[in-house]
């Protein structure tokens, strides 16, 4: 690949507005045949709707600007248009129907027939080789909503290839992804350039941005900011934050000097089994602890059984709980219900914000006081005026970019959402806050910030438990690490011993390390 | 334009979303307007509407209940059988024990309780879908209305009958207008004064931007001029008729369930379930007790307007509730309530419901068939909801600023020393993301 | 700009509140009740009140009365119930009626009990209420109730039972079944208790076999007149009551629809043809009789009917009484209401020519 390689799209002067908003003003992509092109920029930069422009899900003629692709000007109506054409997206949310299987998702809406009915037999061979091509190893049969997201990830792909791609769009593939199957897929990537498929990757990763793209052009604030070329320019990451953010962020976690106290938090012999599966447990007689004062990470791979160590101690949210003791402040408490737990002091933050952890429809100060209403109420009615200070204060302290707090939580971006679910948490004034994936999908500077809050909370005197699948990101906030795996913890790592490879052990094997 | 907009902002309720509101409203008073001037001013009679008030309240307490049924994701369709059945079983006791009226009501409402809770026991508890459960509540309670009936109409005494087709009485000096529907009048104004008041100082205190003065002055002037209106014409009905006591029973019913849906946390929690029940769960919220709770709440609900109709027809019959689930569900959808749960307002329901009412009593003044009437109302729920849907895929939408758009360029020059108004454009700034 | 604008607010606020001014104009008045003896206007407004439209004789009755007004020159306001929701929207059309200021109201009532608040709404209001066909209880507001003699139907539809029975099979015992009309009709009651007259010395004496034994009106309802609940209790029978080889001689039915519902069940059965009654003359039953299908029918013209009630109206409107011929049958619970009664024809095969002679769309059907 050299940069002398024909020229396969160019995107020029693309704007596109919505009511009141310009989402693109005068933006311009070029990339090259068989290259791999990031596209970088914090949330809300432009990058999805650039790429809703280039796919026809803003229709020609709601956007002005050109976009020449394969040496021709071409004008997308619709989704279908660009697909005809090869180019193919694949959305963060997967589009994939969880009880059909494998082989009917790769077709849907593009089923061989032979006279009038659907060749399942042609079908099934075909499934075979995409599958083959992507690396995929399972039978063809199998249903979705039975395979891990990484493989599901793939058959999306698949499913492109079915359509004959030649330009394949991916937003944030591996958001979703642990480690492992992040790394499958670059190397699939990688596999595609090779055989001359261009692509285009969106991602908040930008060491996985740094060590695949050729290009990467950066946007900001609905402008093309800069185009730089991997090898020529000598590009890192904070080479591309800089571009980012407009400024170089001096270090990716804020200062702090650790004030930890007692342990007043303290889990024993937890033991949970699966909802649905009489014989799974996902945990499997954990024990730990939280000081006053204390960032605890939980390292693990996807299903590893952190999230539902979490909602199991939440007031019993996850499976079916069978044994174990909770101890708080040297007592024995029961949580029973959510309303034990948050009456205990105990919050939790979902991994799964949009889906769990905020209703959508509510504004912003709705959300912020729902999981205490009591205290803004008196004799169970709202007072309106309590309920807005606070959320105004919420708003100034914790810099949650919105003209009021009137406005619907739908509307902020990614991490002003993550800080709103922090406030409704810190609003019920917990004493043990449990944040699942704190920072997933949320750009560099908005990491930052919410890193800042969390350092702010045991400050207090709080203990903070933080799970993550970033393990620079507990290694470089946490004073303590738990590593689990398959239900178990199998490791009890202090800050200064911590590193990437240590930790990836314990998370990946079943010997127990000696726990302090 | 600043006048416009801060007009639009503030004359119905000041917050977000009330585009759909305003749009509600407006429809109302074009239907009103139109069926006025077609039938010669006969819409708008004491006559009229007080029979209006009377003929549709038992739909508008419906449509209260089941917006929270609706709020909250779920749907009742067994409001009507319900209805029949309560009517059926509280006529019955009223004709063969002799039940004194006063406790046929009582009856009534603990019939209804029993049935809510029955189907909310299965929709809270054990988790059947609520139309599923409310499908066969339909089947069992409209057979349950045949089986003690034997379809057959059982009459109820003339006490009974107050509450469906009473009014209330004449007291005090003549002054050409029932004293006490006057008396009721002046609360109702002093209660809006007092509100809006309040409301305003509600909002200083939040110091959020008070509308400003003028602009309350005319929103407080057109709400009080429906209420003197409205008073003078219920007032001025025959002699012997007034308010209809339906009428008041369904105010009171509307003021108590908006200030509980609004302003306490049980109605946040019903808002909270409706839009993310695992969210609204692990905030604390007890999903089961608030899903009963709807469920149950509609029942009695139901057994009220039962009990109002058969009051009103002065006997219970085996027709009767039938269809009244489609007439409440239409009227919350006209009102703005989402399909999928956690959107709507009961006063929205209400207004939705006038509209079907209106639009019903005009074309029957008109003389319009019941085949036609049906039809027209089918098309307008097709509407109302296109509507919505067309809205928000539009994003904001607004019916004045639509409405003013032509006199936007005559308006602009004219005024040219007119600072940029700081309350609508910056609204509308880039929000991250 | 504000002061504009503020001028503007006044200037409509002001044109709102003249507008209310005159709009309020007060009705407040006493009961104009009883209008016998004073007559009114010409060109009054007339409200015609009927049922859903189920069967083809409130179609063709709401026609007549269309035209008929129309040509006695008064407003003419005629109005269905729905299909579906039949009482309310009867209720909420009586009151528009009322609202218009008709100063006569015909009412075929859908139930007829639950018009009572409505009936004396238009009492109090001043108009005349007549009960047309089906008599309107529990009120003491109804002013006349208008009808074919119903009893006299029963008394016919039983003896022509009886009859057609003995001329396909001379002796006896004959197996029949029983049908009556919906129980919310007051008119049910009627028709089959007159049939029972001539049928239950029969019954009694062994000439006549109930086959499902359901002889109590309860057991033999179809509610709401709905031929598809005919059918269906028709289907049961017929399964329950008359397995094997049994069969049917005879069918008391109370009117047309019902009676094709039956035949069409029985037919579906592959049993013969049973002897089956009727009423209404409607033309797809005259066309059965004709074919040899069902046997009988009642003739109620309704033309004669309409044309009956059209002269009420017209005596009211002159302010003199109306022609009166039984004062002493229909009692409604709260009063016997003053009534005129219409004789009804029987129609078989026989004489089906000459009963429907006058009749443009049935006439050349018997040919």
């Amino acid at each position: 690949m050299t940069a002398t390689a024909p020229t396969l799209l160019e995107m020029g002067s693309i704007t596109k507005t919505f009511p009141g908003v310009t989402a693109l003003a005068d933006v311009s992509l070029v990339v090259r045949e068989g290259e791999i092109h990031a596209i970088c920029g914090e949330n809300g930069a432009g990058k999805s709707t650039l790429m809703k422009v280039l796919s026809g899900v803003h229709p020609y003629g709601s956007y002005t600007g050109d976009i020449v692709y394969r040496g021709e000007q071409v004008r997308f109506h619709d989704i279908r248009a660009s697909e005809q054409a090869g180019i193919v997206i694949i959305h963060q949310e997967l589009a994939l129907v969880p009880g059909m299987s494998i082989t009917e998702n790769l077709f849907l809406g593009n089923e061989p027939r032979r006279r009038g009915s659907i060749d399942w037999k042609t079908a099934q061979r075909r499934a075979l080789e995409l599958m083959e091509q992507v690396g995929l190893r399972e039978d063809p049969d199998t249903l979705i909503k039975d395979i891990g997201v990484g493989k599901q990830q793939l058959v999306e792909i698949a499913k492109a290839f079915a359509k004959d791609v030649k330009l394949l769009i991916l937003d944030e593939p591996t958001a979703a992804l642990n480690e492992d199957d992040s790394q499958h897929l670059l190397d699939l990537l990688r596999g595609f350039r090779e055989r001359g498929i261009t692509s285009i990757i969106i991602s908040h990763k930008l060491n996985e941005i740094e060590a695949i793209a050729d290009t990467i052009t950066i946007l900001r604030d609905g402008r093309t900011i800069e185009s730089l070329d991997v090898q020529a320019d000598g590009v890192n990451e904070d080479r591309i934050v800089r571009g980012m953010v407009g400024r170089a962020l001096d270090s990716r976690f804020p200062d702090r000097t650790p004030d930890i106290g007692e342990v007043f938090f303290e889990v024993r012999d937890w033991t949970v089994r699966h909802p649905t599966s009489d014989e799974r447990l996902v945990c499997k007689g954990s024990t730990f602890h939280v000081r006053r004062g204390e960032i605890v990470g939980f390292a693990g791979l996807m299903g590893a059984g952190r999230t539902e160590l979490a909602m199991s101690l939440f007031g019993r949210s996850y499976g079916t709980w069978l044994s174990g003791r909770i101890f708080k402040d040297g007592e024995e408490i029961q949580l029973k219900t959510v309303a034990d737990a948050i009456g205990h002091g105990l919050a939790y933050v979902s991994e799964d914000r949009k889906s769990i952890g905020l209703n959508l429809l509510d504004d912003i100060k709705t959300s912020m006081v729902a999981a205490k209403l009591s205290k803004i109420a008196r004799r169970s009615v709202i007072d309106p005026v309590r309920e807005n200070r606070i959320a105004e204060e919420y708003r100034q302290s914790l810099r949650i970019k919105t003209p009021g707090v009137d406005e619907g939580v739908v509307k902020l971006s990614g991490g002003n959402q993550q800080k709103v679910v922090l406030a409704k948490w810190m609003f019920t004034d917990p004493d043990l806050l449990i944040l699942d994936e704190p920072t997933r999908g949320i750009d560099v500077g908005a990491k930052f910030e919410i890193y800042g809050i969390i350092q702010r909370l045991v400050a207090q005197g709080k203990g903070v438990v933080v799970i993550s699948s970033e393990l620079p990101e507990l290694i470089g906030l946490c004073d303590r690490i738990y590593t689990v795996f398959e239900g178990t913890i199998t490791g009890d790592v202090a800050r200064d011993d911590a590193d990437p490879e240590l930790l990836m052990k314990q998370m990946t094997a079943t010997k127990k390390s000696p726990t302090p | 334009m600043s006048r416009i907009t801060d007009l639009q902002k503030n004359l119905f309720g000041g917050t977000t979303s009330n585009a759909r509101q305003f749009g509600m409203i407006s429809t109302l008073v074009a239907i009103v307007l139109l069926f006025q001037i077609w039938t010669d001013g006969l819409t708008l009679t004491s006559g009229n509407l007080i029979a209006v008030a009377s003929q549709y309240s038992y739909i508008l307490i419906l449509a209260i209940g089941m917006l929270m049924v609706i709020v909250a994701g779920h749907i009742d369709l067994s409001v009507g059988s319900v209805a029949a059945f309560t009517g059926i079983v509280v006529a019955k006791a009223m004709q063969e024990y002799s039940l004194p009226w006063p406790l046929g009501i009582l009856l009534g409402l603990l019939v209804g309780a029993a049935i809510g809770a029955w189907q909310g026991f299965w929709v809270a508890y054990i988790g059947i879908p609520a139309f599923i459960v409310t499908l066969a509540g339909m089947l069992l309670f409209r057979g349950g209305n045949q089986y003690i009936g034997n379809a057959d109409t059982v009459p109820v005494p003339e006490g009974f009958r107050k509450i469906g087709a009473g009014f209330l009485p004449e007291v005090g000096p003549d002054t050409g207008y029932n004293n006490l529907t006057l008396l009721l009048g002046a609360a109702a104004c002093a209660g809006m004064v007092w509100r809006e008041w309040k409301a305003r100082q509600t909002r200083r205190e939040m110091k959020a931007d008070v509308a400003p003065l003028w602009v309350m002055g005319v929103r407080l002037a057109v709400m009080l001029g429906v209420i003197i209106f409205a008073t003078l014409r219920f007032a001025g009905g025959r002699i012997g008729t007034s308010l209809p006591i339906s009428g008041i029973i369904l105010i009171v019913l509307v003021l108590a369930y908006s200030y509980y849906t609004r302003n306490t946390i049980g109605g946040r929690h019903i808002y909270a379930v409706g839009g993310n029940a695992r969210a609204a769960e692990l905030s604390g919220v007890k999903l089961k007790r608030v899903n009963f709770f709807v469920m149950m709440n509609m029942s009695v609900l139901a057994a009220l307007a039962g009990m109002i109709f058969v009051a009103r027809s002065a006997a219970s019959g085996p027709q009767d509730g039938l269809s009244w689930e489609l007439d409440a569900i239409a009227a919350v959808f006209i009102g703005g309530a989402a399909v999928s749960g956690g959107l709507g307002t009961v006063s929205g329901s209400i207004v939705g419901g006038l509209v079907m009412a209106l639009l019903n009593n005009g074309l029957q003044l008109e003389g319009v068939g019941s085949d036609l009437v049906q039809m027209i109302k089918g098309l307008v729920l097709l509407l109302a909801v296109a509507f919505d849907v067309y809205n928000k895929s539009q994003g904001r939408f607004s019916i004045l600023g639509a409405l003013m758009r032509p006199f936007r360029r005559d308006d602009d020059p004219s005024t040219p020393k007119t600072p940029p108004s700081p309350a609508s454009d910056t609204d509308k700034a880039k929000v991250a993301g | 700009m504000r002061s504009l604008v503020i001028r503007s607010i006044a200037a409509v606020g002001a044109a709102a509140l003249l507008t209310l001014g005159t709009a309020c104009s007060n009705e407040r008045e006493g009961s104009t009740a009883s209008t016998d003896g004073k007559g009114f206007g010409k060109d009054a407004l007339i409200g015609v009140a009927l049922p859903a439209k189920t069967s083809e004789n409130w179609v063709l009755a709401g026609d007549l009365f269309t035209n008929g007004l129309k040509e006695a020159g008064f407003k003419g306001d005629v109005q269905y119930a729905g299909a579906s929701t039949t009482v309310a929207d009867q209720q909420a059309q009586i009151s528009s009626m009322v609202t218009k200021g008709a100063k006569v109201i015909v009412i075929g009532a859908t139930d007829a009990s639950q018009l009572s608040t409505q009936v004396s709404q238009a009492k109090e209001a001043g108009a005349t209420v007549i009960a047309y066909d089906r008599l309107i209880t529990n009120t003491k507001d109804v002013d006349y109730y208008i009808a074919y003699d119903n009893f006299k139907v029963g008394q016919l539809q039983g003896q022509a039972l009886v009859d057609g029975m003995k001329a396909k099979k001379p002796k006896g015992p004959w197996t029949i079944e029983l049908f009556s009309g919906s129980p919310d009709d007051n008119n049910s009651k009627v028709f089959f208790d007159g049939a029972m007259e001539v049928l239950k010395p029969l019954i009694d004496k062994g000439d006549i076999v109930v086959g499902s034994k359901q002889t109590d009106i309860k057991q033999t309802a179809t509610q709401g007149w709905k031929a598809e609940n005919a059918q269906q209790r028709m289907d049961s029978l017929l399964t329950s009551a008359y397995g094997g080889k049994k069969t049917l001689d005879g069918v008391l039915s109370p009117n047309d629809t019902l009676a094709r519902a039956i035949l069409t069940s029985v037919k579906g059965a592959g049993k013969p043809v049973p002897v089956v009654t009727g009423q209404d003359s409607e033309v797809e039953s005259v066309k059965s009789i004709m074919a040899g299908q069902q046997y009988s029918t009642i003739n109620k013209d309704t033309r004669k009917l309409v044309a009956e009630t059209i002269n009420m109206v017209k005596s009211l409107q002159k302010g003199d009484k109306p022609t009166i011929n039984d004062t002493k049958s229909y009692d409604n619970g709260s009063k016997v209401v003053p009534s005129y009664l219409l004789p009804p024809v029987i129609v078989t095969k026989k004489n089906a020519a000459e009963a429907y002679a006058n009749d443009p769309k049935l006439s050349p059907l018997t040919k």
